[in-house]
């Protein structure tokens, strides 16, 4: 049924305050990754500077989730298929971690050199 | 019948058939991005400095303000389908058909965008690895004859093909100025043969051969072939003509000054004209050589450049003292020994800067490094703090390639027997290149479908909107979900792959 003017206008209201929220922290992300005043931690790239940039990247798809796509008020179905999405994906993350223990990096760590 | 629950909600769920499918295929797409951000991880924190090659920083390969536009339209197509659910919802057909075009508008300049980067990456920008492992970038120029001098060109005389091999591709390969009228003369026989006419030739005696091998074969096996009265079937045939050939060098398997074998087994008698390589300098990676090997690196010699070959040098020496320090018992890891990369303009117009302590255009130093794990700080950090690993990133050009108005673009003439590898940056230029292309690829995909679905709900919905407004409201919804999430997965990609 169409939605009342009050409700649709509140709305337009927040899809407009998300909008410029969005661009603004592109701008961020920008000035993170390009600007040496936001150059935190050590100069250059360092995992000061990648874990900013994520963070500002999951507050982003937050936004849009959360406000574009209506998760703030959607039906407990959804979530409960989300959450098993966001476990797997997890476990994807996770899985990188058994990479550290590869035996072929301890004999690339082991290599020695010495200087003439 | 109608279907239940295609506008009202169910009263169990609280949902409409569409949403749940439409969130249940989202699950799916995140798992399929979410691999694929899984393997660059992987990839990237796998990388051995030193021993594999290099990881170049996003920041200084990508067309980094390209991608922010490509950004800020992304997330602009995703207010106007909101706004154009919105419209549907308050039942104002016309304001609606505004914002979707709105949308599409934005989905047709995001590929715009993407075509005109993918385009730089392939045809403008190319890396030439050279056989000690040191790696010049810039662009590949084309000859006097409007030639890329990637190519071999070669005047050839004649043309072995060998009928159990591939259809013969020299043909494409032939220059344009000698396309017109050329004629073949099939040697051992008053046969002439146009060029458009070599396929069919080829296949019909392609045909004949195998059929006389079979035949061969089949008298072989039964014990009644005569060497002396049966004759093998005639493989090959030699084809007379005078044309200048653009060789492929990744279609050819050996040469030498006056022959070129290709893959396909035909073989070219002539010779050779020039293989050398003409090359717009804009950086000179190092990365690949270890620290006490740079002086007589081959750049140096193609270069030609002792203004640059000194501040370098005078920048290893430095690195070598702070390393020796650092590392009294002399062990050292092979990463730390890792050379610089040097965008060649800083380098060259800055008197007395160091190879990587310049600043770019982005005004960040130099000498970055990618965030290893022990990584890693600019050489300049690492005078005041240790000499630890330090790998610098890929600076082969930014912005890209054109943008240096105030240089002097070097060129310099590459022997073709000095490179190991030539490339442009595409996928077969290194695993980085390979998963930009690989995930922003099929992003690009993504985008083009759901502006198709919501084209398809622009240029057809009018009907059902006059017959059932909600209804088209959940499938403008429906599709909105997916077009964030197509938003989504990009408001990751840019910073991992741009900025990074």
């Amino acid at each position: 049924m169409a939605a009342s003017p009050e409700e649709m206008a509140s709305h337009k209201k927040s899809y407009t305050a998300v909008g410029i929220a969005l661009g603004v922290l592109t701008c961020l992300t920008l000035a993170l990754g390009y600007w040496h005043p936001f150059d935190m931690g050590v100069p250059g790239l360092d995992w000061t500077d990648i874990t900013l940039g994520l963070v500002v990247a999951c507050v982003k798809s937050s936004l849009v989730a959360l406000i574009f796509m209506h998760l703030n008020h959607e039906r407990g179905l959804i979530y409960k298929i989300l959450v098993f999405t966001f476990c797997f994906f997890l476990s994807l993350m996770v899985l990188i971690l058994f990479a550290g223990s590869d035996p072929i990096r301890e004999a690339f760590d082991a290599v020695r050199t010495s200087l003439s | 019948m109608e279907i239940p629950y295609e506008v009202t909600a169910r009263r169990d769920t609280g949902l409409y058939n569409a949403k749940i499918g439409v969130w249940l295929f989202l699950a799916s797409e995140v798992m399929l991005f979410g691999g694929l951000f899984s393997a660059y991880v992987f990839l990237r924190v796998g990388t051995e400095p030193g021993i594999d090659n290099p990881w170049p920083l996003g920041i200084n390969v990508q067309m980094v303000f390209a991608g922010f536009i490509n950004t800020l339209v992304l997330i602009a197509s995703s207010v106007f389908v909101v706004f154009a659910w919105v419209a549907l919802k308050e039942r104002k057909w016309n304001v609606f058909r505004n914002w979707m075009i709105g949308v599409l508008v934005c989905s047709a300049l995001f590929m715009v965008i993407k075509s005109i980067e993918y385009n730089s990456k392939l045809t403008k920008h190319h890396d030439v690895k050279l056989t000690d492992n040191s790696i010049l970038g810039g662009t590949i120029l084309k000859d006097e004859d409007g030639v890329r001098t990637d190519r071999i060109r070669f005047d050839a005389e004649s043309v072995t093909v060998d009928f159990t091999g591939g259809l013969p591709g020299f043909d494409s390969q032939i220059a344009k100025a000698d396309r017109e009228g050329l004629e073949f003369k099939i040697e051992g026989s008053d046969e002439t043969l146009k060029l458009g006419e070599l396929d069919g030739w080829f296949m019909e005696n392609r045909r004949r051969t195998l059929r006389g091998m079979a035949e061969m074969r089949k008298k072989q096996r039964k014990g009644t072939w005569d060497p002396e009265t049966d004759k093998a079937p005639v493989s090959k045939a030699t084809l007379l003509a005078s044309f200048r050939l653009n060789a492929n060098p990744r279609k050819i398997s050996s040469r030498d000054e006056e022959t070129l074998n290709l893959r396909d087994r035909t073989v070219v008698k002539g010779k050779l004209v020039s293989d050398t390589i003409l090359f717009e300098l804009h950086s000179i990676n190092l990365q690949m050589v270890p620290l006490q090997d740079q002086e007589n690196v081959l750049a140096w010699k193609l270069i030609k450049d002792d203004h640059v070959k000194e501040n370098v040098l005078a920048l290893r020496d430095e690195k070598l003292e702070l390393v020796r320090d650092h590392f009294e018992d002399g062990v050292i890891p092979v990463k730390t020994l890792q050379g610089p990369v040097i965008n060649y303009h800083n380098i060259h117009d800055e008197p007395g800067a160091h190879g990587d302590g310049g600043h770019d255009d982005h005004g960040h130093e130099h000498g970055e490094h990618h965030g290893d794990e022990d990584h890693g700080k600019s050489d300049a950090a690492a005078k005041e703090a240790h000499p630890g690993d330090h790998g610098s990133e890929d600076d082969a050009d930014h912005d890209h390639g054109h943008g240096h108005g105030d240089h002097h673009n070097v060129v310099v003439e590459i022997p073709r027997d000095q490179t190991s590898f030539v490339t442009n940056h595409g996928p077969r230029a290194g695993t980085y290149y390979a998963i930009y292309f690989t995930m922003t690829g099929l992003h690009g995909l993504h985008v083009v479908g759901g502006a198709l679905v919501l084209a398809y709900f622009l240029f057809f919905g009018k009907r059902l909107f006059l017959k059932n407004p909600e209804h088209l409201a959940n499938r403008v919804e429906v599709g909105g979900l997916f077009w964030h999430f197509v938003d989504l997965v990009w408001i990751f990609l840019f910073p991992i792959m741009y900025l990074m």
